[in-house]
């Protein structure tokens, strides 16, 4: 898949969303200047099938009408998937019921847009399963389209049914939940649902438990829509919701309805628009813009020394180009060469004489090569030694997108010239001798700390940094060492006296990296620091639900992000493993740590042996022995088949 | 959209629609290219109306004999399949379909026994292998590529057509060239058939593209379970070889990750059992797979250990296995006490993992040669 340069195509701007698979930003298509949205999804952070999410991208590619968000195109970069798509600056209608709920008269517009949509998607074989606000978006100028085809089905059959269980609770049809078969009328309920909530801000059963839910829809009689709305609009939604899908009519039957054979034009919903730009401009707090970042995590820098050794030398050494292979010309050598390999690679076959362990290095192509401008990874080996180069548009891709990011930004001082990379700033200052020193040291008072931040920094400075730093400079010996400490000092009290902020800053980000880099953070932070994750704000769980066979008698935690249950999801297996196994298991691996007496753990690896194996007599210390072998080999493939199964259509 | 509507026309000639395609299509490069494009656009809409019903009715099912017959007569299969990149966007979705109903397709009066292949499919795989080979062809193009690949997976669920893909071989003998009835299943492959193209189709294409000829890769290889293995014991050098260069070893992120799981998948597949011994005796495929262990990507190290872990719990290792292990033994045995060490809800693996850590460290210190 040899698309790695086309990303350069687009400039991303800021964070619009984030959708069920992954962020979603607004880009500029450089050649055309057409404003896109990119939704960018990590697959390397996605357990499921990278298949799962081309099923989304088949659906979208072969859907061509103005009542569904147009797809461009989707291509990789690296592990991201990014798929470009039609951009509409109007937002989704759950976003639009933040000032309010929407009036009669709006409802009907959209309900009559979605089942076009529908009319559309049905006509084609499509489902779209997931019919909800959230997935409605509207364009300036009020134009409606559906959204997010994450769970998305084609029908090859036009009279084919589904029995997934798919979507998000709260708009699901009885049928989808009891599994009995559904097909195109599932939608026409979940448009029923969100037709109440554009009326009333929230789908009916919002504040019951989503497992609950499940339970009361089949059981239920259908909501129905209550309060001071017209007939027209409470027999549309009672005609959606109506349980058996048989006599639940159809999108185009729907169209004929009065409540939206006489609703207005798309350009009355652009009033729903200006009226959350206003409630946005008058919201007290201000939210500021999150830019995009390349994302440079998950480079784990090789280590050369390292690598796994699989070329045996003989006594005549081949020379494939390695620089690092010496000549055994004297017998010195050669000696330390079998020393070496004595300890470091294990017994080897006596018969070969003058192997000499680690001559040549197999290395795959770097990787660095085939990230092209992705990533270039340095030979130092720091993962974050390459930012990716300041483009116009985005002042500061340095920074990640922590809370704290914007302010550092608009702290950089108008007269620098280097604006957007203070990151690297503050440990270079005083570091280049030959560097007049910086303008900053002719303001010898120091800054008064004014802010939080600020006086936190200068708190930092006194009572964490300087006296390492002092203790560090004592303990060490050597000039050129000392010598680097005290710069590295200097640099830091000309930091705390200019920029107390500054330093808190610093060592903010410093501590979110490491926490973000697992060897790092084992290191360094006993107590393991979460990264600083993004929740969504919203009240009502809207996270969409996938299970894909029989499993919802598992009252499995609810979380507002996507749900995937399966009789195979590992969770759940090791859930019900865990139980049994979780104790054994941990015993297991302790002895590796603390080396006990042999037979104590000879007798613990017996107890492990019988907790797996209850019944079966174990050796302990022979499990290696050819009968046994066989027989976990034969579970070992039986259980990799289970893995695998699924897939390979046993 | 108004063509739709012409329904009453469409059903008074319902014998003459093949012929106009065929027409049609035949003049697709003539000085009349766009008009034609227009009108056989048209003319595939109607078919795909008569085969499809619409809700009120149904063609009768002589008719829709009369139809197919005529496609096949035609050779309208074959030159839908060769020229579906070309075709408008509406065109291709509605080809799709046809060829979707088509291959279904069985006589009203069930003369042939029940068990038989649909008319035009047992036509195909006989008389027209070329028609799933132009299909194939579709992963040349970005625009044919959804809708080749749909009706690929559905008519590759029979044997038959499945083995007229993996063992087209142009026109040497043996070739599926000349219909199911001539394959040679003893001959190895040259590698320049069409089933070998894939290779490329995954590897260089476009992401859209090669995730929809990866699907059909996949389905070709786990689907048969006669026919894959006797295919991958003749071939072996030539797949393994084209396997691990091309996919395993890809440059692109998820054919990498993919293409690993998929060799998981076929190794572990019961029928494919003498080919998941014949793999995990080469030394060559462990250096491959303990690379993977040390990608740069967590989901390509996760995918690896799946598969070298078939080579550890292997109880009947070959020497060179042995030789490589032995020889990592100290470094193996560190690096896998801190494998993937985040994923901690993951018992299985964890447990594979001590379970291999045992195995390595228990390995006798010099090699033994495998008893069987």
């Amino acid at each position: 898949m040899a698309d790695e340069g086309v990303a350069s195509h687009y400039q991303v701007l800021e964070e619009l969303g984030r959708g069920s698979f992954g962020v979603v930003y607004k880009a500029i298509e450089k050649t055309t200047g057409e404003t896109v949205a990119i939704k960018h999804i990590d697959l390397e952070s996605s357990e499921d099938d990278i298949q799962e999410i081309q099923q989304e991208i088949s659906v979208l590619s072969t859907c061509a009408s103005s009542f569904v968000t147009q797809y461009k195109a989707s291509f990789l970069r690296g592990h991201k998937l990014w798929i470009v798509m039609e951009y509409l600056g109007g937002g989704s209608c759950l976003d639009l019921l933040k000032p309010g709920v929407f009036n009669e008269m709006h409802i009907a517009v959209i309900c009559r847009e979605l089942l076009l949509g529908l009319e559309y998607l049905h006509a084609e074989g499509k489902i779209h399963r997931d019919i909800k606000a959230a997935n409605v978006l509207l364009s300036e100028a009020g134009k409606v389209k559906l959204a997010d085809f994450g769970v998305a089905a084609q029908l090859t059959h036009m009279k084919s049914q589904r029995n997934t269980f798919v979507g998000t609770p709260f708009w699901m049809a009885p049928e989808v939940i009891q599994q009995a078969g559904y097909d195109f009328k599932a939608d026409i309920w979940s448009l029923g649902i969100t037709a109440i909530e554009l009326a009333l801000g929230e789908p009916p059963h919002a504040n019951t438990h989503p497992m609950k839910v499940l339970f009361q829809i089949p059981k239920n009689p259908p909501p129905r829509l209550e309060g001071k709305f017209s007939k027209e609009f409470k027999d549309f939604v009672s005609q959606c919701l109506v349980k058996d899908p048989d006599h639940r009519p159809t999108a185009r039957e729907l169209l004929k309805h009065r409540f939206v054979r006489s609703a207005g034009k798309v350009e009355a919903l652009q009033e729903l628009i200006q009226r959350k730009q206003i409630a946005d401009a008058k919201a007290t707090r201000v939210k500021l813009p999150v830019f995009y970042q390349e994302t440079l995590h998950n480079i784990s820098p090789k280590d050369d020394s390292d690598e796994w050794v699989f070329d045996t030398v003989k006594s005549t050494v081949p020379k494939r180009g390695t620089i690092r292979s010496r000549k055994p010309s004297a017998a010195f050598p050669l000696d330390e060469g079998m020393r070496k390999l004595d300890v470091k690679d294990g017994p080897l076959q006596p018969s070969t004489p003058g192997t000499v362990g680690r001559a040549t290095v197999r290395r795959q192509p770097s990787v660095a090569h085939n990230q092209g401008s992705v990533r270039r990874i340095s030979r130092d080996g720091s993962p974050r030694a390459s930012i990716a180069p300041k483009r116009p548009l985005q002042p500061d891709m340095s920074f990640g997108n922590s809370g704290s990011t914007m302010r550092l930004f608009r702290r950089v001082p108008s007269d620098s010239s280097t604006s957007g990379q203070t990151g690297s700033n503050a440990t270079d200052v005083g570091s280049d001798e030959n560097r007049p020193p910086p303008a900053a040291v002719f303001h010898p008072a120091p800054v008064e700390a004014h802010s939080k931040e600020a006086s936190l920094g200068r708190r930092l400075y006194n009572k964490a940094v300087e006296p390492s730093l002092d203790e560090l400079h004592a303990q060490t010996a050597g000039s050129a060492k000392r010598e680097a400490l005290a710069r590295l000092s200097d640099a830091f009290a000309l930091l705390d006296s200019v920029d107390p902020e500054g330093a808190y800053h610093l060592l903010r980000n410093v501590m979110s990296s490491v926490s973000q880099d697992g060897k790092l953070s084992a290191a360094f932070l006993s107590s393991n620091v979460p990264p600083p994750s993004k929740t969504p704000l919203d009240g009502t769980p809207q996270g969409t639900v996938v299970i894909k066979s029989r499993a919802s008698a598992t009252p499995a935690p609810v979380s507002p992000t996507k749900l995937v249950m399966s009789q195979e999801n590992p969770h759940l297996l090791s859930h019900r493993r865990r139980g049994s196994v979780a104790p054994t298991a941990s015993e297991a691996r302790s002895p590796e740590k603390e080396p006990r007496p042999e037979k104590e753990q000879r007798d613990r690896e017996k107890m492990v042996m019988e907790a797996k194996y209850p019944g079966r007599n174990v050796v302990p210390g022979m499990e290696h022995c050819k009968a046994l072998s066989d027989l976990l080999y034969a579970r070992w493939t039986d259980g990799l088949r289970h893995r695998w199964g699924a897939l390979a259509g046993a | 959209m108004s063509f739709l509507f012409g329904r009453a026309r469409a059903k008074t000639n319902t014998a003459e629609l093949p012929k106009q395609a065929r027409e049609h299509v035949l003049r697709l490069d003539g000085p009349t290219g766009t008009a034609k494009g227009d009108e056989l656009a048209k003319t595939l809409s109607q078919i795909k109306q008569v085969l499809q019903g619409t809700h009120d009715t149904d063609a009768s099912p002589d008719q829709l004999y009369q139809l197919v017959q005529g496609m096949i007569d035609e050779d309208l299969l074959y030159l839908l399949a060769a020229n579906l990149y070309r075709l408008p966007f509406e065109s291709r979705k509605d080809t799709q379909v046809i060829f979707s109903y088509i291959f279904r397709f069985r006589p009203p009066t069930a003369a042939a026994p029940k068990g038989d292949a649909p008319l035009a499919l047992k036509y195909v795989v006989e008389k027209r292998p070329q028609v799933l080979v132009e299909l194939c062809k579709g992963y040349n193009h970005k625009e044919s590529a959804t809708p080749a690949g749909t009706v690929l997976r559905e008519v590759l669920k029979n044997q038959a057509a499945a083995a007229i893909i993996l063992y087209d071989d142009g026109n040497e003998p043996g070739s599926s060239q000349g219909g199911e009835a001539a394959i040679d299943y003893e001959r190895p492959q040259t590698g320049n058939g069409v089933f070998w193209l894939f290779f490329d189709w995954i590897d260089k294409s476009s992401f859209e593209v090669a995730a929809d000829a990866f699907t059909t890769f996949r389905e070709l290889l786990t689907k048969h379970k006669e026919l894959v293995p006797k295919y991958l014991t003749v071939n072996f050098e030539l797949f393994f070889n084209r396997y691990n260069t091309t996919l395993v070893q890809s440059n692109s992120y998820v054919t990498k990750r993919q293409s690993i799981k998929l060799l998981g998948e076929v190794l572990l597949d019961r029928s494919n059992y003498n080919v998941m011994t014949a793999y995990v005796d080469r030394g060559e495929h462990l250096k491959i797979c303990m690379n993977l262990l040390r990608d740069d990507r967590k989901m390509v190290q996760y995918e690896g250990f799946h598969v070298f872990k078939v080579f550890v719990a292997n109880p009947h290792k070959s020497v060179p296995v042995q030789k490589i292990l032995l020889m990592n033994r100290e470094k193996l045995l560190h690096f896998l006490s801190h494998f993937l060490e985040d994923r901690t809800d993951d018992e299985q693996f964890i447990d594979e993992r001590e379970f291999l850590i045992k195995q390595i460290r228990n390995m006798p210190p010099t090699p033994v040669p495998p008893q069987r």
